[in-house]
């Protein structure tokens, strides 16, 4: 018996996904079926890649104090951006949230690393890219699309300088 | 000469087109929570919670096999099985 098509002029979608192999031009549906599960075969191998990178690759802390800027070169209120020199440069920003203390985290939004800035007629940081916004005092998220806290660093003040180090929890 | 096969093709014609969107449709949803998965996985790994990631690995894994298993459920290709039939009635 020899496969006859019920329609003469079957619609384009119909003539892309064809059942018989021999009429497919461009792919059938067991070819997509098959890419489709080539593409999970991918997915849970690069599940399997984000594992095996975060235990072989941890993050490094920083190791000892890095030298900022002055205190005089930032108001009250104020914000300055710093790199610190290594092997992975990660921007941060230094906020002077009010006489005595400072605070600082790294640039980039926990969402899509936009760089944040601080609003100091509201004492937030904010995410300007998606309307992100975090706690000036410890990062944490207050509002919008950003999944994490920002990174934080401790400063400590010294002989009128500001210097960075690793952040300690002092709660925990 | 008619097998069983043929009779049921003959009497639901739309059985593999059924079949075949089902397995479309289920391999789709398994995509989609793999890459929600995905999406956790690296979300809790930046966060330093390692489990999660392993977890969301393992989950992945799984839903592959099953996407694997499902084609094994993928009607046969109908002008291959056509051809066949035609070539056994040769003889006949």
């Amino acid at each position: 018996m020899a496969y006859e098509p019920k329609e003469k002029n079957p619609p384009n979608w119909k003539g892309d996904f064809p059942i018989r192999q021999d009429e497919a031009t461009h792919v059938t549906r067991r070819e997509f079926a098959k890419f489709l599960c080539l593409l999970s075969g991918g997915l849970a191998l690069g599940n399997g890649y984000v594992v095996l990178s975060s235990f072989a690759y941890p993050d490094k802390e920083l190791e000892g104090e890095h030298l900022v800027c002055n205190t005089s070169e930032v108001p009250v209120g104020g914000m300055t951006m710093f790199a610190i020199k290594g092997t992975k440069e990660i921007p941060y920003i230094l906020i002077h949230l009010a006489e005595g203390e400072w605070r600082a985290f790294e640039q980039k939004c926990t969402h899509l690393s936009c760089a944040v800035v601080y609003r100091d007629e509201v004492k937030k940081i904010e995410c300007p890219c998606h309307n992100g916004w975090f706690s000036a005092d410890t990062g944490e998220v207050l509002q919008g699309p950003p999944p994490r806290a920002l990174p934080q660093l401790s400063v400590v003040v010294r002989n009128e300088k500001v210097y960075v180090t690793a952040f300690k929890d002092t709660i925990s | 000469m008619s097998s069983f096969r043929v009779t049921q093709n003959q009497s639901h014609p739309n059985k593999t087109n059924t079949l075949m969107l089902g397995i479309i449709m289920l391999l789709i949803g398994i995509l989609s929570i793999q890459i929600w998965l995905l999406y956790s996985a690296l979300n809790n790994a930046l966060d330093e919670n390692q489990d999660l990631a392993i977890a969301a690995f393992i989950g992945s894994l799984l839903l592959f096999f099953t996407g694997l298993w499902l084609l094994k459920y993928l009607p046969d290709a109908r002008g291959r099985f056509l051809k066949k039939e035609l070539s056994e009635n040769k003889y006949k």
